[in-house]
């Protein structure tokens, strides 16, 4: 008799096929296993796992901070209407609910990707952001230019020629960015080149001209950001054994600077500028104020100005997952670059 | 001098050099030419049958929908150029027949019959009915719409064109809330509303006013289009685009560029500017907007406002003229009486405000304040703090000793209705429409929105001249009530505001100040343009 006793079918049971689905199944479950098990999986779950609850942090802070500011009902109803007008108010927007349930229903419609009804404008929030959004991408992509192509420049000039003019010039530059407020550099732009000049217009958003104070207003700040922080990138680089065996080589000066050490200096200021990038989205409140610019920075402070919650909320958690995935992303890749990350050293 | 040396070449700078090359002096001369010369690149011309305002505050959709309408002054802002209403106020008309070709009330002031205009139609061309002037009251519920549905028992169509409103009881004031204080008499379609639904119709609000809606971008910019049908006349502006521009400064320099026609709401240094800009002209306009200090103190025994030669004394020690020249270039108007605006039905004229600093500190004398004291906060909403602040100065000035406490507007008027400033003053302001009584209604009679506390002489004057159906007699109640609050010193009178705006070169007529107290341009198919 064969070691292998067979069916009245004539098939060795062991080789007998499975149930359908069952290895399916079962390969599935032995994928996930081994997923599971890779130290980058770990490290992606565990991140996002981070992500998710900074975001449910986010909606409960903003939920109940947004309506320590006061009643809504008061922008609402003109000056001593009556406490039934009021109570009126209340109920079409739900606000004379408990406040647990009221964020119980905020939560389930978020997760339905329904940020709810404005009480000022009274569509839906949704639209409005989304209808704002592309001229925030606009305003920041732009912005972002600016910065980098005087900051970066700036930052190398200033590295390479470093306590010489162009040092302190990167330094007053830097110091006039930071400290001048955006408010102010504004409504200068707009004396000077729609006013005096008469170059440029002075708000909207209608044509290409009207992206260029705002962007230069907004990204004078980061521009001295970057400007820093490629100066002290640099000064690092150029200060490493492989530029000065490039230096000892011969090579030009500008081969070294533009070769060798810029790439590198580059990395933490593109890293910089990736965040940067998502805070200029979400955070240019000023700037889209003085230049009545139709960003979203504007529409969160429609939404506090009228005390309108689903719009503040739905900027500030938008806003804020958007900043949340960009950090998230940035872990990952540095993860996938260095395994002494991923693997938790 | 620059070197000579071919090998060097010209723009090489040897010792004893000027500080700048050749390269630069043409460098700087071009940049100067294109300063002095450049074209406005970015500048696009406005199409020639279009004006743009500049608005100062950001438009709803629930301005659209008449149904809506709070007793604020802003959503007239677009209710005149969309809607139209049975009667509202026009140039030189408190009360004019629009849709309605004609009005009356019954003696008893039982009831109140309005005839349609012949041939008046919405901008869909459906005609304007009674069935849609009785729809538009009864889904009102705007301001007042309690009050108003309270008072009238039914509503009668009594023929296509024939209106007739049956009171309960009789209201005096029935036409002065259906007219201006509230939104229910300006006329939606039925057909369509019932169509759409209310969401709907804020989306695209069809009505029968001079202009037809086009887009609306929230919080951005309305373009309004002319409606040819319009029964007054057609607007020779065929196209309105109000931008949303919430900057002060930025509505001027819209205005100086030529970027916007109108601008609303420019105050102050940027007022003063704006009059000293040749092509630009300063629209003032006096609203309906009385603006005081009040004392909740005097109500109490112990305080020092209780005694109202203290109150007498604040009242003299403030500096009407001098506040208004400096904040508002001299265009506020100066009734003196704290309540009600002079355009307003049984205005009462009080003797003109007086300005003595010195009288004022004999007043606290002989009130036992010598030395002054601390009168605590004069609370104020935060976007008139300006006014707050001269007015903490002329306080200090006699020795009434105070601190300014701006509050943000909701906050500010939430408060103030909720009685929570029981200490210090209150620098108070109503524009709402309406007439002498429903002033005193508000802030000066018991159980008023605002008022923290009464005296019974004028409370026993209230009803009688609600109940009074003869005008005369009810406006020498009211009068006698204005008087009263006057003599008490209930309230220290600032002024009717004056609402500072600007139109560029190629207005025509702005419409400025056409209706008494109202703040913007109206109406709207009076505006032109120059040369047009």
């Amino acid at each position: 008799m064969s070691d292998y006793a067979t069916t009245q079918t004539g098939h060795d049971p062991r080789l007998a096929l499975p149930p359908p689905g069952a290895a399916a199944w079962s390969g599935a479950v032995g994928w996930l296993l081994r997923f599971l098990h890779q130290p980058m999986s770990r490290f992606i779950i565990k991140r996002s796992g981070y992500a998710l609850l900074s975001l449910f942090l986010l909606s409960l802070t903003i939920f109940f901070f947004v309506r320590v500011t006061g009643d809504p009902a008061a922008l609402l109803v003109e000056p001593g209407a009556s406490p039934g007008d009021v109570a009126a108010i209340h109920h079409q927007f739900g606000l004379d609910r408990p406040l647990w349930v009221q964020y119980w229903l905020f939560m389930v419609s978020l997760a339905h990707g329904d940020l709810g009804q404005s009480f000022y404008y009274q569509t839906p929030v949704m639209g409005l952001y989304l209808s704002r959004l592309p001229y925030s991408i606009e305003l920041a992509a732009a912005a972002m230019l600016f910065s980098l192509l005087i900051g970066i420049p700036a930052g190398i000039l200033a590295a390479v020629h470093v306590g010489r003019f162009w040092d302190q010039f990167g330094k007053l530059f830097t110091l006039l960015g930071l400290s001048m407020p955006a408010f102010w550099i504004g409504l200068l732009m707009i004396l000077l080149f729609s006013v005096y000049l008469g170059w440029l217009p002075s708000s909207g958003a209608d044509t290409p001209w009207h992206l260029i104070m705002p962007a230069f207003a907004l990204g004078w700040y980061f521009a001295a950001a970057h400007m820093r922080l490629t100066r002290s990138s640099m000064l690092e680089v150029l200060g490493s054994e492989y530029i000065k065996l490039a230096r000892l080589k011969g090579l030009p000066q500008t081969l070294v600077i533009a070769k060798h050490a810029f790439k590198n200096a580059l990395i933490p200021v593109l890293t910089l500028a990736g965040i940067n990038l998502v805070l200029m989205v979400n955070v240019a409140i000023v700037v889209e104020y003085v230049f009545a610019w139709p960003g979203i920075g504007r529409l969160l402070y429609e939404g506090i100005a009228f005390r309108d919650f689903p719009v503040v909320q739905g900027v500030v958690i938008l806003g804020g997952a958007m900043i949340v995935l960009v950090n998230l992303v940035i872990d990952i890749l540095y993860a996938v670059i260095d395994p002494r990350i991923r693997l938790g050293n | 001098m620059a070197s000579s040396d071919p090998k060097l070449g010209s723009d090489v700078r040897s010792r004893g050099d000027l500080p700048f090359t050749r390269r630069d002096v043409l460098a700087g001369t071009a940049l100067g030419i294109i300063a002095a010369g450049a074209p406005t690149l970015a500048r696009a011309a406005a199409p020639q049958d279009q004006l743009t305002w500049a608005i100062h505050v950001s438009l709803a959709p629930t301005w659209f929908d008449p149904a809506d309408t709070l007793g604020l002054i802003s959503p007239f802002m677009v209710l005149y150029a969309l809607h139209d209403a049975m009667v509202k106020p026009m140039p030189g008309n408190a009360h004019a027949s629009s849709l309605a070709e004609s009005w009356s009330s019954s003696e008893d002031s039982l009831t109140h019959d309005f005839v349609l205009r012949d041939g008046v139609r919405f901008h869909n061309g459906e005609p304007v009915t009674a069935e849609d002037v009785k729809f538009s009251f009864e889904r009102y519920r705007g301001a007042a719409h309690e009050l108003m549905k309270s008072k009238v028992a039914a509503i009668d169509s009594v023929d296509g064109r024939h209106v007739r409103f049956k009171m309960k009881e009789p209201w005096p004031d029935f036409l002065t809330f259906y007219s201006s204080a509230s939104g229910a008499g300006w006329i939606v379609p039925k057909t369509y509303v019932q169509k759409v639904g209310d969401d709907g119709f804020k989306k695209a609000p069809i009505g029968a006013g001079p202009y037809k809606f086009v887009s609306f971008n929230p919080g951005v910019e309305l373009v309004l289009e002319a409606f040819d049908g319009y029964w007054r006349k057609t607007p020779s502006v065929k196209r309105i685009v109000m931008k949303v521009i919430p900057d002060e400064s930025t509505r001027l320099a819209a205005l100086k560029r030529g970027e916007v026609d109108i601008a609303y709401s420019i105050r102050g240094e940027l007022a003063q500017e704006l009059r000293s800009t040749p092509g630009l002209t300063l629209q003032p306009v006096v609203l309906a907007d009385a603006s005081w200090i009040y004392f909740p103190e005097q109500w109490d025994s112990k305080s020092p406002w209780h005694d109202m030669r203290v109150r007498q004394a604040a009242n003299l020690a403030l500096d009407r003229e001098g506040m208004s020249k400096a904040l508002f270039l001299g265009y506020c108007k100066i009734t003196n009486n704290a309540l009600v605006p002079y355009t307003f039905e049984y205005f009462w004229q009080p003797p003109p405000a007086v300005y003595d600093p010195d009288k004022a500190k004999e007043l606290l004398a002989a009130a036992g304040y010598a030395g002054g004291f601390d009168s605590g906060p004069l609370y104020i909403d935060s976007s008139y703090a300006n006014v707050g602040e001269i007015c903490v100065n002329n306080f200090q000035a006699v020795g009434i000793r105070t601190t300014l406490e701006p509050v943000e507007r909701a906050g500010f008027i939430a408060a103030y209705a909720g009685k929570k400033y029981r200490r210090g003053t209150i620098r108070g302001a109503s524009g709402a429409f309406g007439n002498a009584a429903t002033r005193m209604a508000s802030f000066a009679v018991k159980g008023g929105a605002f008022s923290y506390g009464s005296y019974p002489d004028i409370d026993a004057l209230y009803p009688q001249q609600a109940d009074e159906l003869d005008e005369k007699k009810r406006g020498a109640i009211l009068a006698k009530m204005q008087q009263l609050v006057y003599e008490k010193m209930m309230f220290a009178p600032i002024w009717q505001l004056g609402f500072l705006n600007g139109t560029g070169p190629r207005v025509g007529h702005s419409s400025f100040g056409a209706i008494q107290g109202f703040p913007y341009t109206a109406p709207f198919e009076d505006i032109t343009i120059k040369g047009a």
